[in-house]
């Protein structure tokens, strides 16, 4: 600091403007180490600041995502023919599926209406636009342009098209942050759908994250399917999450289905634990005699399984 | 340098606070430009720094208008909106311009390339200080190459946003 005075072009002022520099990068430290308690206040300060900001990135994300789809759209000129053949062979192949998932849903719901099983209520979402990216090397979350206007709360799982991206961690009246599943500090419940194996998914600021808290000697093999198990309640069991990936000396890492580097529209899902939600849904048939009962008052659950249960005795027969 | 004309006419004075306040601006302008979805189009994993440039450039060429106060602003409106440490960048950035600040002579009257030359080490000690500080702050080693793409994509980009705060300095000196 002190040589600085030697140099013979520098003004009186830049050596006076040390003090500010020096007082700000104490300041800067300060915060950083206070920041580390996660206080209110800067929590606060956090989601009014992005609040701000999310009007201002939402109108520079349009250009950007017209010029993706300008560029994306020209690549699907090129390969049209291939991909009509592609989909046509697809389709074929899916109507088969339908087929298929037509019958197994009929039965379904037959034997779930004859063992009185408790349905799952219908979970409803909002969709929102990626409108901020991540922004920084260690950090791995998104913005998103619903907030607490639009019934967001913070832990409310996001996905995309593919399968689960994230959940919400702060909320603004009008604006969203997801954290996503390859942050460093998201862990989520996981199951690996074919052997029922339990496992947490936590991020580590790669693209894949690791599978943690497996059993020992556990059978898993590269490309399980992985979905959320909803345990602990805040995240709706069975999205899909990825496929298994084997990193070799029993480390396993998820390569998501979601994709982070092409984020548009994402869906915000307003799972409510089913402990907490007054009337299940009851298979659509029997939605009239339900609709009753919820209307009478409160202990809903009981009368919907049963009203569920005598009708279908009918049916069944 | 500076000679700007501190004189009573409305117009030296309207053109003396556009002298402190645009060059802030740019900066604030650059950090929500880091926000704005690039990546989609551009193919990097991390958008570039666009807040270091302006730090940057402004250290190297005018200093007295983009003072640490400024610095520090960028700085923590990064970290607001990228939801990490608080005040891990205002803190690299402060450093890496009182550096920069430091060894201008250097630099400030040489060719472009000098000066990107001069870039490239103040990206380089900006990813090293943030990679340490964040590794330290989260209790792990972190995977480097996140940074390092960031930086590199930072200093490949740095001629394009140089010639744009170029524009604005000589607009300026015209206006003040």
């Amino acid at each position: 600091m002190i040589d600085q005075t030697n140099r013979p072009a520098l003004p009186v002022r830049d050596v006076s403007g040390r003090v500010p520099l020096i007082f700000m990068v104490s300041l800067a430290a300060a915060l950083l180490l206070l920041g580390r308690a996660e206080t209110y206040v800067v929590d606060r300060a956090r989601q009014v600041v992005t609040d701000l900001a999310a009007p201002l990135l939402e109108l520079a994300s349009r250009p950007v995502a017209a010029a993706r789809r300008v560029v994306e759209s020209t690549d699907q000129y090129a390969y049209v023919f291939d991909e009509n053949e592609r989909l046509r062979v697809e389709n074929a192949d899916l109507l088969e599926w339908k087929e298929r998932a037509i019958q197994l849903e009929a039965k379904l719901a037959r034997f779930e209406a004859l063992l009185n099983v408790q349905v799952d209520p219908a979970i409803s979402y909002v969709t929102g636009r990626v409108v901020g990216d991540s922004g920084g090397p260690f950090v791995e979350t998104f913005i998103v342009n619903v907030g607490e206007t639009h019934g967001v709360e913070s832990g409310q799982a996001v996905i995309d098209t593919q399968g689960l991206l994230g959940r919400i961690v702060a909320t603004g009246p009008d604006a969203s942050r997801i954290l996503l599943l390859t942050d460093l500090n998201s862990r989520v419940p996981v199951v690996i759908e074919s052997t029922q194996v339990r496992a947490i998914l936590s991020g580590d600021n790669s693209s894949t994250p690791r599978l943690d808290f497996l059993p020992p000697g556990s059978a898993i093999r590269a490309g399980d399917r992985v979905v959320t198990s909803g345990h602990g309640g805040l995240l709706p069991p069975g999205l899909p999450v990825g496929l298994v990936v084997d990193g070799g000396e029993g480390l396993y890492t998820v390569r998501t289905y979601s994709d982070r580097t092409k984020l548009d529209m994402v869906r915000v899902l307003q799972y409510v634990f089913p402990t907490e939600v007054d009337t299940q849904d009851p298979p659509p048939i029997f939605a009239d005699g339900v609709k009753a009962d919820a209307g009478s008052g409160a202990p809903a659950p009981a009368p919907s399984t049963g009203a569920a249960a005598t009708p279908q005795a009918g049916g069944g027969t | 340098m500076s000679f700007e004309p501190i004189g009573p006419t409305p117009a030296a004075r309207a053109g003396k606070i556009a002298l402190l306040v645009l060059p802030f601006l740019a900066g604030l302008l650059c950090v929500l430009l880091s926000f704005v979805p690039l990546s989609q189009i551009l193919f990097i994993d991390v958008a570039p720094a666009f807040a270091l440039m302006a730090v940057y450039y402004w250290a190297v060429h005018r200093p007295d208008v983009f003072p640490p106060y400024a610095v520090f602003a960028v700085g923590l409106l990064y970290d607001l909106l990228s939801a990490g440490p608080l005040g891990l960048w205002a803190l690299v950035y402060l450093i890496v311009y009182g550096l920069v600040v430091s060894q201008r002579t250097l630099v400030v009257a040489q060719t472009f390339t000098v000066i990107w030359v001069g870039f490239l080490a103040a990206a380089l000690v900006n990813g090293l200080l943030g990679w340490v500080l964040a590794s330290f702050y989260f209790g792990q080693l972190l995977s480097v190459w996140g940074i390092l793409g960031q930086m590199l994509a930072t200093v490949a980009l740095f001629p394009l946003f140089a010639n744009l705060f170029q524009k604005l300095q000589d607009w300026l000196l015209v206006q003040g």
